[in-house]
């Protein structure tokens, strides 16, 4: 728990660390002012594709519907964040040689490793739940509370879900979301691991994410066949709590395939650190 | 010297070895560190001094061999060995985006709960106490060092091994260094692990050596003892010149190497040179200087062949 608590500490007391906080702040504000300056036009594209088959009435352009729209589109944006602190963690204290200090003392480098992680699970947590709290309170108070309508065009599927069921369907999404941003952060937290400058893991962790993304979403039967093995197919399982009715068994599974993608990645990056000879 | 013989050994290696790839970076190390020695381990850079420096710390994983610390297995008794040591590898390095205080109770606090006082003290020790609360960016090099050695005394270690621990400081820092070295051995009574590729750091600091060369190690024992197994050369500046140069050529066991501009090189026998001195006083000859000539690197240069890069 010390261990844990110092690695907090040490991360907070940085810049880098804020930057992520920041930068999200930055555009789910602009993000949400913009929409709200737009909102004849967004609200017309939106019901372009389905106003002469429905007659819908209300705030459709709410606060939960400001927030479910801005999730879908930062999940770029949002592991980049997430490599500054965990591609960082272990690969900076070789870069500045704090290494030495820190292996030379009584803790054992498991419980240093494991301290490390946690800390890396702690931010990937925070960041996640203050990127949802930041969405909510902001879309809340220009848009206003109402239903929430996805429109799935790829399935031609439209899911109207009632305004008191919303607020626990999107605290389920926001934990899926945590769930998913920890598999990248393990990946990230793995690379700094092997890595002992912090540009390697950041870049190296991106570089997987997108190539992943990018031969998922190939429309061709070869990569439609890779798709299950790609840990980014069920990092989107969020989503899901979106749908009507929520799809249990998919959800388990994605999550159960995103926890193993993690216990696997710590379990590699604690053998490397516990095996790793320090000559820097 | 025979006191030894019942002093505690702190520190033990046996057929220590590394090994990178092809290559030995230590080779079959068996070091005796006494209780209250300031054991210096010398060796010219690349010798393999900072490898076994950092096996000891736990940083590398020997190749082969053991290394016995207290008396316990450090591998078996890890946690239990390292809280009774404190050491700083190459050069003190800190998060430098924390001051020096929050340094030194993160590090202090991974092996003991550490009071504020305590740390204060730690560093009023080495001088930095109206610097507690700057962050460590804005400190020098060697105020780094220093800060070094006091998360070192934090922890209260009866064992502190600090790999060259001058390397890269000015003058008035290494005597600052060597000062707290001393201070720690003399009146802390703690032991003290010192590599060192600076030959008068030895002479200056340490009570005992070991010589390291390409990863074997060449000689170990007292430095006084080591020293005198060679004669010693000295350079002398007297007056009258002419007559004192006559005087030592009669002398059998003085070697005068070269004798030119009031200034005389000469080899003297081991444990004679005061009666050298008094000689020549004697015969009425003023002795202006009298100092001994680069020793322990001519004792290292012959005991390593000429390979060393000093």
């Amino acid at each position: 728990m010390k261990l844990f608590w110092f690695e907090t500490y040490k991360i907070f007391s940085r810049w880098r660390t804020y930057i992520s906080f920041g930068f999200i702040a930055l555009i789910v504000i602009m993000t949400e002012v913009v929409m709200k300056l737009s909102a004849h036009e967004i609200l017309y594209r939106m019901m372009r594709s389905f106003q002469k088959d429905f007659l819908i009435f209300g705030n459709v352009l709410n606060g939960w519907f400001i927030t479910a729209f801005i999730m879908n589109s930062l999940h770029i944006h949002i592991p980049f964040f997430i490599t500054l602190v965990a591609g960082d963690i272990v690969s900076n204290e070789a870069t500045s040689g704090t290494v030495r200090l820190l292996l030379i003392r009584p803790p054992s480098r498991s419980k240093i490793i494991t301290a490390k992680y946690l800390t890396t699970l702690f931010y990937t947590t925070g960041l996640v739940i203050f990127l949802g709290l930041i969405c909510i309170t902001l879309g809340l108070l220009l848009f206003g509370k109402g239903d929430l309508i996805m429109n799935y065009q790829t399935k031609f599927r439209l899911v109207l879900i009632p305004e008191a069921e919303v607020p626990l369907r999107m605290l389920l999404a926001f934990t899926a979301a945590v769930w998913s941003m920890t598999v990248v952060a393990s990946l990230a937290f793995l690379f700094s691991t092997l890595a002992e400058n912090s540009i390697g893991p950041i870049i190296g962790t991106m570089a997987v994410v997108i190539v992943f993304l990018v031969l998922g979403n190939f429309p061709f039967d070869f990569f439609r066949m890779l798709s299950p093995y790609l840990f980014t197919t069920y990092t989107v399982f969020w989503q899901r709590f979106f749908d009507q009715p929520i799809p249990w068994q998919e959800i388990a599974k994605s999550a159960v395939i995103l926890g193993l993608h993690n216990i696997g990645l710590f379990l590699i990056a604690f053998i490397v650190f516990n095996r790793k000879d320090i000559t820097s | 010297m025979e006191a030894y013989s019942n002093k505690e050994v702190v520190l033990r290696t046996h057929g220590l070895s590394k090994k990178f790839g092809k290559r030995w970076a230590a080779r079959d190390l068996n070091l005796e560190v006494y209780r209250g020695d300031v054991f210096c381990f010398l060796g010219p850079n690349g010798a393999g001094k900072s490898t076994t420096i950092r096996m000891i710390l736990t940083l590398l994983t020997p190749s082969a061999g053991s290394i016995e610390i207290f008396g316990m297995d450090l591998h078996k008794h890890r946690g239990a060995v390292l809280s009774r040591v404190c050491g700083i590898v190459e050069k003190a390095d800190f998060y430098l985006y924390l001051s020096a205080y929050k340094n030194l109770e993160i590090l202090g606090s991974m092996t003991r709960r550490v009071q504020k006082e305590e740390i204060m003290e730690a560093l009023e020790v080495v001088g930095l106490t109206s610097r507690a609360f700057e962050k460590v960016k804005t400190f020098s090099h060697g105020m780094k060092q220093r800060l070094g050695i006091a998360q070192a005394l934090l922890t209260k270690p009866q064992l502190i091994i600090l790999d060259e621990p001058t390397a890269g400081l000015d003058p008035q820092g290494m005597k600052e260094v060597r000062g707290l070295i001393k201070e720690l051995a003399n009146e802390k009574g703690m032991t003290i692990f010192l590599s060192s590729h600076l030959l008068s750091e030895v002479e200056l600091v340490a009570t005992r050596m070991a010589v390291i060369n390409r990863g074997e190690l060449i000689a170990q024992g007292f430095v006084s003892e080591l020293l005198d197994k060679e004669p010693i050369e000295y350079s002398v500046q007297v007056s009258p010149f002419d007559s004192a140069v006559e005087l030592l050529g009669k002398l059998t066991w003085v070697e005068v190497l070269a004798a030119e501009d009031g200034k005389i090189e000469l080899r003297v026998e081991p444990g004679r040179a005061s009666e050298l001195n008094r000689f020549l006083v004697s015969n009425h000859v003023e002795v202006l200087s009298f100092y001994p000539h680069r020793t322990l690197e001519d004792f290292f240069l012959k005991i390593t062949e000429g390979t060393s890069e000093i």
